[in-house]
């Protein structure tokens, strides 16, 4: 994706709603339609100007390759880090027992924020 | 054991299935307070499907954050556990009858448990390529999206080099992504209908996001390969789904996914006498989530097919309050009006409410994608009008909800129109 219609349409993706957001780009910055409440209003800023995303794979335990414990973000982190934290995840081989929401790797590549375990693997 | 047929275990409220539905019913059986309340479930983890749903996006609703799958399953799970509910993991049903005795096959051997109430919460299964009828060769490589979700996320398996996705159900859309992220391309996403059967999220965050190609109005003609896939067929549809002459192009792939529709999982229900809905595939369902079956309660995607894992807890938490009130005698079968499926809506649930019941809340899903639309419930003798919402726009992958807060005392029709 990497370029974009001076229109943005999205779908506000925070409630079951679904607002249909239209986004155009102007001198005094952005003009954001469509929104029924004001969080449409931040969320099409940020997702127009530095979108951010969760991420979710698995990797095995030490010692097994079949035996997978899967894993996720703290938090958001700008899109573009997507494949960069997919490396660092890629040759992590957590020691078990592992722990639902132990930190895997804390504030990875400097973005602050975790992974960390989304199962209990005893 | 000292003879050849088991004893029979008495249970209050006994739940097939130990996924987001069944594990809720539990739960809310508990709440309501039945005493001995059963969980079996055929995996030896509880979960369900949720454990190899490993992105975010659930617990939204019942837990006010978005965490994932297995987070959410074990949540649940430790709820359950937490409120003296009991679990047989590793057991599967085997049969179920109209009067509720199960015949289980357990890891500790065969038994047999007699129910006052039963929760069916079993989930659904996909469809398959023999269901959707491809032509072409039977080469490996071929899966459907939620079997490669459990290669992938449970078994480390990686399952091929190079995709081509049939159909845009959520989970489809979800493992177009997780493929990427495995460093499989995917090379498209093919639908058959005008519009994407999964949530538009999906369709932003899952292919838009990895510039990931997404057709409608197309399908696979054909799977080429001896061994293993080498390519498939592509061909663009019309108005009335057939494949138009001279669109076909080839796509070379080793790997085909379909995400091609879910069907609710009713063969225990079958042979308990339930009756079913030739539109939902699940139960035919009263106010309180009973079956035509006095004391069989049905949930979650076993009664139909959610979107969201939430509502078939939300669903669940229903099901099991009203197993728990049967099982103590406070809810006996009675007379009902019926909800039929109006204009524009391709079904509602619960089919039957008990006259002079008010609050019900009624969950449909509309037949086309509708905009600047109004949903009624309508009395079909009186014509009065028990609930009227305006809408910007409807999909059909969105199930949706409507509370009638006056008591019904007539056959009602639930009708969109633009």
């Amino acid at each position: 994706m990497s370029e974009r219609p001076s229109v943005d349409r999205l779908t506000c993706i925070l409630c079951p709603v679904g607002c249909e957001l239209e986004v155009r780009r102007t001198d005094r910055g952005l003009d954001v339609q469509g929104h029924q409440c004001e969080k449409g209003i931040g969320f099409a800023t940020e997702e127009v100007l530095y979108p951010k995303r969760n991420l979710a794979t698995s990797v095995p335990v030490k010692g097994s390759e079949t035996r997978l414990v899967s894993v996720r973000l703290s938090d958001r982190v700008p899109r573009e880090m997507i494949f960069p934290i997919l490396r660092e995840i890629a040759v992590l081989r957590p020691a078990v027992p592992v722990r639902r929401g132990q930190v895997l790797i804390a504030n990875v590549l400097g973005t602050g924020v975790d992974v960390i375990a989304t199962r209990t693997v005893d | 054991m000292d003879g050849t047929t088991p004893k029979e275990t008495l249970h209050d409220v006994v739940v097939i299935g130990g996924g987001p539905a069944g594990l809720a019913a539990a739960l809310g059986a508990r709440r309501e307070g039945a005493e001995d309340v059963l969980v079996i479930e055929r995996d030896r983890r509880l979960g369900g499907i949720l454990n190899q749903c490993i992105h975010d996006g659930f617990g939204l609703f019942l837990y006010n954050e978005s965490i994932t799958g297995p987070e959410y399953g074990e949540r649940l799970a430790e709820d359950a556990d937490r409120e003296g509910v009991r679990f047989e993991t590793g057991a599967m049903v085997l049969d179920l009858t109209p009067d509720r005795l199960l015949r289980v096959n357990a890891r500790s051997g065969y038994r047999l448990l007699r129910a006052r109430s039963v929760v069916l919460a079993m989930g659904c299964r996909e469809r398959t390529r023999e269901m959707i009828e491809i032509p072409g060769t039977r080469p490996a490589g071929v899966f459907t999206a939620g079997a490669a979700q459990n290669l992938v996320n449970l078994q480390n398996v990686r399952i091929g080099r190079e995709a081509v996705i049939l159909g845009s159900g959520d989970i489809g859309l979800i493992m177009a992504r997780r493929l990427t992220f495995e460093g499989i391309a995917v090379r498209g996403v093919f639908e058959l209908l005008p519009w994407t059967s999964g949530l538009e999220r999906n369709v932003r965050q899952c292919l838009l996001d990895f510039g990931i190609p997404l057709e409608l109005s197309s399908t696979v003609v054909e799977v080429r390969g001896r061994d293993r896939v080498e390519s498939v067929v592509v061909a663009a549809v019309d108005g009335g789904l057939r494949p138009v002459p001279g669109s076909e192009r080839e796509i070379r792939c080793d790997t085909l996914l379909l995400s091609v529709g879910l069907i609710p999982e009713n063969e225990l229900s079958k042979r308990a006498g339930v009756e079913l809905s030739p539109v939902t595939g699940g139960a035919v369902v009263d106010d309180v989530l009973m079956t035509s079956v006095p004391g069989i309660f049905s949930c979650g995607n076993v009664l139909h097919i959610h979107d969201v894992a939430d509502f078939a807890s939300d669903e669940g938490f229903g099901a099991g309050a009203s197993a728990a009130r049967f099982a103590r005698g406070d809810l006996a079968a009675g007379t009902t009006v019926r909800v039929s499926a109006g204009p524009n809506i391709r079904y509602c649930l619960p089919q039957h409410v008990r006259p002079g019941t008010a609050g019900v809340d009624l969950s449909f899903r509309v037949t086309r994608p509708l905009r600047a639309c109004r949903v009624t419930v309508q009395g079909k003798e009186s014509g009065k009008v028990y609930f009227r919402k305006k809408y910007g726009r409807l999909l059909p992958s969105e199930l949706q909800k409507a509370r009638i807060k006056a008591a019904v005392e007539e056959d009602m029709e639930v009708g969109c129109h633009e």
